[in-house]
């Protein structure tokens, strides 16, 4: 006899499992294609009959394929670290303070999130060269921090938000001024929510194309989507090379993800106040 | 004005002086540039010629936009219900669960990690003609036929780009829920239960109205994401066939970089921002309204 | 007239010190990356032009097709553009009726290269009675077949439709023959080789030639040997794809360029290919050329080197050393060379260049192309009769050349 608690158990396990698995196929097609002997297209078989890692191999030893992996890292490192810093003073202010044109500032970064990017491509381009941004790793940093600030500005508003006032107030008799209840009391306590963010912020710098193609001119500059648009050949594609690539591509925000996760699954309250 | 009120605005005001110069630096200014691109016959080097609005006037006659206005729309019903309600449900359901959550977690959420342009081309194999789905719901099944040409065809192309964009979403939305679970205090649904409410009744009155602040957040945001979506249209269909399942920023990035007509495309951007304001005013009335507390 | 003394003095101070200078020009192109394009380029043919003329460098990049359009235009709109661009030809005319681009004609050796090359694809470099670059290399597409299937392939149009049905077999899905896809790419050799046309030979009008009953009676031969199951579904863009129809036996012959057999063949070693000619229509046997030409920037501040650099590139050398990666040469000179004249296939390809037209170079191809796309895959999908769909897209391209 089962008891209800293991019976409601399994079938919530039975239903995250499917899940998971039909989530899983697409990517498990990837590999397999992968593992392909020079597949240029996909044939029927689900699995390879002659399984092969040359792909990941070719992909990993092809043209600077190291060295784009590193600008990318480095550009998407640089671009997390001053998005999540800048988005959470500003969203610290939004939540916590008054303070004339509040709203209307507010609703300046609503508006900017609704307008298509791509738009600002042609005067931004303008703009970076006027600035000597072109051909630059900083370029690339300037103009996806600003991407960002919007979407996380917003985002990071509601976790301030949630800050019991009390804590804050308490600090303030002990002697701290806002910076340092800022740094010392609300950054520990929105910990999740800028887990978050700097996840968001370091994927959407590590997958971005466009803007590094436009301003990018040395091949030794480049990042990785650049590249993996590389081995699409003018005349036909090697899917395998090309989806080998792009599962290496895909390993450090995995890493990444990995690593915060211990940031979502703590509570809300920890971080505390230890002095 | 007293003193210590002064001295909050300047408090204030260092902590949002990097921020504000930055955006207003590097993407207010281009924004209005772009306005300004919008109402002239750009010329991409010499002398571009001030023709006011004639540029929208033509957004609204070109039965393009129409089309793309239908597409976006579909895309949206299809793809926004289905990631909320989906992510919603493994969010409450990995809440529940002890074990394996590190790794179930991560495996929905796999796909937001993958770029666009590689979860585009994956779908596009599978549902090539050739591809798994025909295989295996038309050949094995018999559900489909089996050469069924998914992607040639704005009646099947929009529901295969939207179940993409479901796929590739639903993680996503899952995090945001889980972040605001956290939030949600244990006492009430604790209390509920002893009150002899069931597991689902608890998630329907008390955690789903608790959530809806990250509902209305999750809402906007995929509404702008869907009306703003490129990538997965671009590669898998690129607006054809004969601009079926074109949508706005497809055809704009056509008019852009295919016609070079910048003043043209600025105004189909402008247009499409102006509706996406619309409709996220729209939700935020209505949503405040359903859940007013 | 004399010029002033110390303009003179100026003059020789400069050139003086330019002598000693190092110069860098940069190259912009797609080589492919994954095959041996990009390596040649870049380990044999530019080493030794730097090693015959010391001072200069060249710095060379490579960008993903797909982009390539939209970063040469950005670059170009903020001023920061490369000094030799090697590009489709297609957009030649484009870039040229932009201002983006260095009239050629004018430079010392040009009319030397002019006649070194082949024509048809110098055409492409031609607009508004100036020369804007030269071919770098050219492709055309050729009839593919599987020689296990067939003897002898069809040779005129009429044999072409006997040979489709009879290689086909509904039961098995195998059909006679796949255009690629509904890209005028691939269906502009069928209306030229009927005597169709897209505009009048001076390009200012598309009525009477696009809806002409020739264009017409071609679209119509093909579609309609697809919807009697003739033709693979890839010309309305499903199916298999045309190299691994061919490659598995499911399509017994398609059309393609020189970049196709190398793929296929090593994919399916055991399975026999050739090529042939494009069937004849009442127009002969028309293909469409492809390939790269060489243009400068107009905006370059190294016109000098870049000029030498654009004369080596159309050496026989040169042209020879890039021939092996699949970048078929341009100069006449090729035809006597060994390594053509014993190639398993290029020779089709040449004699298929000699007769081959290219797209209609104007400012517009890009527009004129989506319009004709349209036509062509509406009447695919029974829209539209192609006459009815051919006489809109007329009248649209009338206003386009207006």
């Amino acid at each position: 006899m089962v008891s209800r608690a293991l019976l409601k158990r399994i079938l919530i396990y039975a239903a995250l499992i499917i899940g998971a698995l039909v989530m899983m196929i697409p990517f498990l097609y990837t590999v397999s294609t992968a593992l392909k002997p020079n597949a240029f297209v996909f044939t029927a078989d689900f699995f390879p009959d002659r399984p092969t890692a040359q792909n990941f191999v070719d992909a990993w030893g092809s043209n600077n394929f190291k060295r784009y992996f590193l600008n990318s890292l480095k550009v998407a490192i640089i671009t997390t670290f001053f998005t999540v810093a800048i988005a959470a003073t500003q969203a610290y202010a939004f939540a916590r303070m008054r303070f004339p044109g509040k709203d209307l500032l507010f609703y300046m970064y609503l508006i900017a999130m609704m307008i298509p990017a791509m738009l600002m491509i042609i005067p931004q381009f303008l703009e970076a060269r006027t600035m000597g941004l072109l051909n630059t790793h900083l370029g690339l940093i300037v103009f996806y921090v600003v991407g960002s600030i919007p979407f996380q500005t917003f985002f990071l508003r509601g976790f301030f938000e949630a800050i019991p006032n009390e804590l804050l107030e308490a600090s303030y008799i002990d002697g701290a001024n806002r910076f340092t209840a800022f740094a010392r009391i609300a950054v520990p306590l929105a910990g999740p929510g800028l887990g978050t963010a700097a996840i968001f912020a370091f994927l959407a710098s590590w997958d971005e194309f466009t803007w590094a193609l436009t301003i990018i001119n040395d091949s030794g500059l480049r990042t990785l989507p650049i590249a993996l648009r590389l081995f699409q050949a003018q005349h036909g594609t090697q899917w395998g090379l090309v989806f080998a690539a792009s599962l290496i591509a895909i390993v450090p925000v995995v890493i990444v993800f990995v690593a915060f996760q211990n940031v979502f699954v703590k509570g809300i309250s920890t971080g505390g106040i230890k002095g | 004005m007293s003193p210590w009120r002064k001295g909050e605005y300047v408090v204030a005001a260092l902590f949002l002086a990097p921020g504000l110069i930055w955006f207003w630096t590097f993407a207010l200014y281009p924004l209005l540039y772009a306005f300004w691109m919008s109402l002239h016959e750009w010329r991409i080097r010499g002398t571009s010629e001030f023709i006011g609005l004639a540029n929208y006037a033509r957004v609204f006659q070109d039965p393009v936009n129409l089309i793309a206005l239908r597409n976006t729309v579909v895309y949206a019903l299809i793809s926004i219900p289905g990631q909320m309600i989906l992510g919603l449900a493994i969010a409450l359901l990995l809440a529940k669960a002890t074990r394996g959550k590190v790794v179930l977690r991560l495996i929905y959420y796999l796909p937001v990690i993958c770029s666009w342009v590689v979860v585009s081309l994956i779908f596009m194999f599978l549902f090539n003609s050739e591809g798994l789905i025909n295989r295996f719901f038309g050949e094995s099944l018999g559900w489909v036929d089996p050469n069924t040409a998914w992607l040639n065809d704005a009646a099947t192309a929009l529901p295969v780009i939207a179940l993409l964009g479901i796929w590739k979403g639903v993680g996503w939305v899952m995090i945001i829920y889980l972040a605001a679970l956290q939030g949600v205090p244990k006492e009430l649904t604790e209390a509920a239960r002893i009150d002899g409410a069931s597991g689902f009744q608890v998630a329907r009155f008390v955690t789903i109205p608790l959530l809806a602040p990250a509902t209305l957040f999750i809402l906007v945001l995929l509404t702008i994401g869907a009306f703003q979506s490129f990538i997965q249209f671009y590669i898998m269909t690129g607006g054809g066939p004969f601009h079926s399942t074109e949508v706005f920023l497809s055809y704009m990035y056509n008019q852009a970089f295919n016609f070079l007509d910048f003043g043209y495309a600025s105004a189909i951007a402008w247009v499409l921002a102006g509706l996406i304001l619309l409709i996220s005013v729209i939700q935020f009335r209505f949503i405040r309204q359903t859940y007013s507390y | 007239m004399p010029k002033p003394f110390h303009m003179t003095l100026l003059t020789v101070a400069m050139l003086a010190a330019s002598v000693g200078m190092a110069q860098t020009i940069t190259f912009w192109h797609t080589y492919s990356t994954g095959s041996g394009e990009e390596q040649t380029m870049l380990e044999e043919v530019i080493p030794r032009f730097e090693a015959e003329n010391p001072g200069i460098t060249v710095e060379a990049t490579a960008f993903p097709y797909q982009e390539f359009r939209q970063k040469l235009l950005t670059a170009f709109a903020g001023g920061v553009v490369p000094d030799l661009v090697r590009m489709d030809i297609i957009w030649v005319p484009e870039f040229a009726d932009m201002g983006a681009l260095e009239q050629l004609d004018e430079y010392d050796g040009f009319a030397q290269l002019q006649s070194s090359v082949f024509p048809g694809i110098l055409a492409t470099n031609f607009w508004d009675g100036h020369y804007y670059g030269l071919p770098l290399d050219t492709n055309t597409q050729v009839f593919l077949y599987n020689s296990d299937a067939i003897d002898e392939p069809p040779a005129t149009f009429d044999e072409f439709v006997t040979f489709v049905q009879e290689a086909s077999d509904p039961t098995e899905e195998v059909f006679g023959y796949s255009l690629p896809g509904p890209y005028a790419w691939y269906f502009l050799p069928w209306i030229w080789s009927n005597g169709g046309a897209v505009t009048d030979p001076d390009i200012t009008v598309a009525s009477g030639y696009l809806n002409s009953p020739a264009t017409v009676e071609a679209v119509e031969m093909l579609v309609g040997l697809y919807d009697e199951g003739f033709l693979a579904p890839t010309i309305a863009g499903s199916g298999l794809g045309s190299w691994e129809g061919l490659g598995s036996g499911q399509y017994v012959a398609t059309q393609d360029g020189p970049w196709a057999y190398p793929s296929i063949t090593s994919q399916y070693p055991d399975m026999n290919f050739a090529h042939a000619p494009f069937p004849a229509g009442d127009g002969g046997s028309i293909s469409v050329v492809g390939g790269e030409d060489i243009v400068m920037f107009s905006d370059s501040d190294d016109k000098e080197a870049a000029w030498k650099f654009t004369q080596f590139l159309l050496s026989p050398w040169a042209q020879m050393t890039m021939a092996p990666t699949g970048q078929i040469p341009v100069i006449k000179e090729a035809l006597q060379d060994p390594y053509i004249q014993e190639h398993p296939f290029y020779g089709i390809y040449l004699e298929q260049l000699q007769t081959a037209k290219p797209r209609t170079p104007h400012p517009e191809w890009p527009r004129i192309e989506g319009i004709i796309q349209t036509a062509f895959q509406r009447v695919v999908a029974g829209d539209a009769s192609a006459q009815e769909a051919f006489d809109r897209a007329a009248a649209e391209v009338d206003a386009l050349l207006k």
